[in-house]
């Protein structure tokens, strides 16, 4: 049902302080925005949701002033507008905060909120005084508590993240753009975050919220605008719509599971066994089996070692003691490349940073791993077969691309990650780690890589899953290892635990368990 | 396992293994008719500029700088720089000259001095990444030092080299008398230099793995690539093409030129670059190179011809660094 026009007419108009009329936009091939309407009112946290590539990001550029809507209007506070550069929509009070900070390590929190504009003594020289005293009251203002004068990489990300909004705010504003703002977030740090949106939207600051991580936004949102393939879906009140009309919504057909059903039977044949790994101040002293055609999750806060465990047993990082036992014989891992040898595989939470050479082609990402497999002799590589290799895989994964030798950086994240698989399946891995499979990935991308992890583990492969995400664990593993402060917490089966029995073992709630006497 | 997924998704799109990339092809077309513009304005502007005797010799100035341009091509792929060309040049010209001086027979003594090259970027590679010096700094070090050495083992003087030195970097074969001198022994090593590193680069593994480290070092070492050894042959390789070059200089001039060479690192990293070669590592081509350098090539002898002084090449060739690095910023910049 679409009921934003409902919404336009029925509501007070001094209270819209942004008003998009049949906005269209194109790019040489793809029309990302198509006759899109939506209004902000002042004082609401509105959410938009959809799917990569629904044409969220396009709208928030041309709110933002980087693009210029090719037909439709863009009315604020009442009057028609253009903005023909960021410094436009800059002045006119709107603000914008991206999924990366745009922040300076090295100067302290208030030489970042006053960057560009730093006040000056009367002989020119800066003046920190006033400037910390300034941001002191800008932070306070919206809540937030930190010392002015520490510099910046002293701080946690939720803190610098605060320091972003802080720089956003610390000019008058009236609409605050926040893109993705809790992927990098812990629970009580979204805490934090949510505290100060808040502070804000009591303000009076009309806030627009993206997010992939639907369940949080329960929690802060007012409104909910759900776009689909470039088109506004529907505006509602966000009590009015439940999860599942949401998540329908923006996949355009009925989802009933999120997660596949059970694909794999775990064996009783051990595949790995991990013993004793001690990464010093990290890692302390962590065992376990992880069995042919298993599922095996890793759960844990930030900071508990999770993405440490996974890169100690792939060589990725050097481990101080411990064994790694992989059908019966001894690892010696010094480097990913013995890993690889033996048939483990990585695939990294950060897929641009450290699982994709982004510059270059699918083909060549998928090959990289493995290139000695398309190499005649004196390596002299096999296009062709490269080519064939590629053809194979895109195929089997469904990646979709344009072409073959189309430059990853290109392509969307959901397909990113397949092409991250479609590297270690070439290499023929017996075990998979996932580190934060889905981060980043759309709702109906996340189905489809669930399936193709459960498709793994059923051709008899080991599957280690570590996630920030509880539902995840839940609905994709067989067994799970809870960490906490780099020690193993738990060991769980999946079936018989809950949510909650995960989250008191990852906070250190539980003191004693069965056959451990380290706590 | 494809069957499973396939069943859960409603389409199965074909794809088209390559796409028709006009963009891509027009940008080389462009800056190759670039080169051609050029000789075709000098041969206007400038008397005897299209002849064959001068061809032939601007063939012949633009074998060095291609060919150790070829070389640092490799550093800069991998996301570094080779500052110490220049001086390497110099002291593997000189080494050669030095032990051929002490009666070891000729080609021998040119084979120490390639070796020579080969050797200071090993060397080079292991500060960068033994030591984890940034490159920069590691190959000023090397700069400073193998001129000093070059200079310490000549007593800065200019030894003259055995009869015999001169014949590779003066000789030429096809030649038949003083209407055609024939094709000269460097503009046939630039020729040979030139396919071999390109069919390197872009034909077999070690070249993969030079872009991959350069595109993205991470994620290189976590496909199991060995970053290190990838990175000390990209160095290895800007030596001995340097090497190379150093010899090729000094039987030019039959002589031990320890000063020799000064400042050429820069014409060979400006030579890439306006090839294409991004300073930020993962991209560059050997035949982006190529054009570069006799881009270069072209304007100093043009501009000499056409009566234009030194220094007046100097700020043109400056400022065509400039230009061609600009219209690729704008080029990414518009993506």
């Amino acid at each position: 049902m679409d009921i934003s026009e409902f919404e336009q007419m029925d509501s007070p108009t001094q209270d819209v302080i942004l008003e998009v009329e049949k906005v269209s936009k194109s790019f040489p091939g793809v029309k990302a925005l198509d006759n899109v309407s939506f209004t902000l009112r002042r004082g609401e946290v509105h959410a938009i949701v959809g799917e990569n590539g629904a044409g969220k990001s396009t709208l928030m550029k041309i709110l933002s002033g980087v693009y210029q809507a090719d037909q439709g209007t863009l009315r604020y506070k009442g009057k028609a507008v253009i903005f023909r550069d960021v410094n436009q929509a800059y002045e006119a009070g709107i603000r914008i905060i991206y999924q990366e900070l745009n922040l300076i390590p090295h100067l302290s929190v208030a030489a970042n909120i006053f960057i560009g504009r730093e006040p000056l003594t009367r002989l020119g020289i800066l003046d920190e005084k006033k400037m910390n005293a300034d941001a002191a009251t800008i932070l306070n203002r919206l809540n937030i508590h930190m010392d002015p004068a520490i510099q910046l990489n002293k701080l946690p990300v939720s803190k610098q993240q605060m320091v972003e909004i802080a720089k956003a705010l610390s000019t008058e504003s009236e609409v605050l753009i926040m893109d993705e703002p809790t992927s990098a977030l812990t629970e009580s740090e979204i805490d934090e975050l949510f505290a100060v949106i808040h502070t804000l939207r009591n303000q009076g600051v009309a806030i627009i919220y993206i997010s992939h991580r639907l369940e949080e936004l329960r929690r802060i949102v007012d409104r909910i605008s759900i776009f689909r393939d470039g088109h506004s879906v529907s505006t509602d009140d966000y009590s009015a719509i439940g999860m599942d009309e949401i998540v329908n919504r923006m996949v355009g057909r009925k989802l009933e599971n999120k997660f596949p059903p059970k694909q794999n039977t775990p064996t009783t044949e051990k595949l790995l066994e991990v013993r004793n790994i001690v990464r010093t101040g990290l890692l302390h002293d962590i065992s376990f089996d992880l069995y042919r055609g298993e599922i095996l999750g890793i759960s844990g806060l930030m900071g508990a070692g999770r993405s440490e465990l996974g890169r100690a047993i792939f060589g990725a990082d050097p481990m101080d003691s411990g064994e790694v036992i992989m059908n019966g014989q001894k690892l010696a891992l010094h480097s990913p490349a013995d890993a690889i040898k033996a048939g483990i595989a990585y695939l990294s939470e950060n897929r641009k940073e450290d699982g994709l050479a982004v510059k270059m082609r699918l083909t060549e990402n998928i090959t990289m791993a493995n290139v000695y497999e398309i190499s005649k002799r004196f390596g002299v590589l096999s296009h062709a077969k490269e080519m064939e290799i590629a053809q194979r895989y895109v195929g089997e994964l469904l990646i979709r691309t344009p072409n073959l030798v189309q430059v990853v950086n290109n392509l969307s994240g959901g397909n990113q990650q397949k092409v991250v698989v479609a590297k270690w399946l070439f290499c023929d891995s017996k075990i998979l780690i996932f580190d934060e499979p889905t981060r980043g990935i759309d709702v109906g991308t996340k189905y489809a890589i669930y399936e193709l992890i459960g498709a793994l583990a059923r051709e008899g492969r080991g599957i280690i899953v570590i996630s920030s995400e509880l539902p995840e664990i839940l609905g994709l593993t067989d067994r799970l290892l809870v960490l906490h402060e780099g020690k193993l917490a738990a060991t769980l089966t999946t079936a018989d635990t809950t949510q909650e029995e995960i989250l008191s073992h990852a906070a250190g709630l539980v003191t004693a368990r069965p056959g451990n006497t380290a706590f | 396992m494809s069957q499973t997924i396939t069943e859960n998704m409603e389409e199965v799109r074909q794809i088209q293994p390559t796409p028709k990339r006009f963009g891509l092809a027009l940008d080389k077309f462009i800056t190759f008719a670039a080169v051609i513009a050029l000789f075709i304005i000098f041969s206007i502007v400038a008397k005897n500029f299209f002849t064959l005797r001068s061809v032939l010799s601007l063939l012949l100035q633009t074998s060095a700088v291609t060919i150790m341009g070829i070389g640092v091509t490799f550093a800069i792929i991998t996301g570094g720089i080779d500052l110490s060309i220049g001086s390497v040049i110099a002291l593997s010209g000189t080494i050669a000259v030095m032990v051929a001086i002490a009666g070891v027979p000729i080609w021998i003594s040119m084979i120490i001095g390639l070796l020579v090259g080969g050797l200071c970027g090993l060397i080079n590679g292991l500060m960068i990444t033994g030591l984890k010096l940034p490159p920069f700094i590691a190959t000023l070090g090397m700069m400073m030092v193998a001129r000093g050495v070059a200079l310490t083992i000549t007593n800065a003087n200019a030894w003259p080299a055995p009869e015999g030195f001169g014949n590779l970097g003066n000789g030429a074969i096809f030649g038949t008398g003083p209407q055609f001198p024939g094709i000269a022994y460097p503009v046939l090593m630039m020729i040979a230099v030139a396919i071999l590193f390109s069919f390197i680069l872009s034909k077999t593994r070690i070249g993969r793995y030079t872009y991959a480290v350069g595109s993205n070092e991470e994620a290189a070492r976590l496909s199991g690539i060995k970053v290190n050894r990838v990175k000390i042959i990209a160095y290895i390789i800007s030596g001995l093409l340097a090497g190379l070059v150093g010899i090729i200089l000094a039987s030019r001039m039959v002589t031990s030129q320890p000063n020799s060479a000064d400042g050429y690192e820069l014409n060979a990293i400006a030579s890439a670059v306006i090839g294409g070669t991004s300073l930020m590592g993962g991209v560059g081509t050997v035949a982006g190179t190529v054009i570069g350098s006799f881009i270069i090539g072209i304007l100093s002898v043009g501009l000499t011809m056409a009566g234009a002084n030194y220094f007046l090449q100097k700020i043109v060739i400056g400022l065509v660094v400039i230009g061609a690095v600009t219209i690729d910023q704008l080029k990414v910049r518009r993506k």
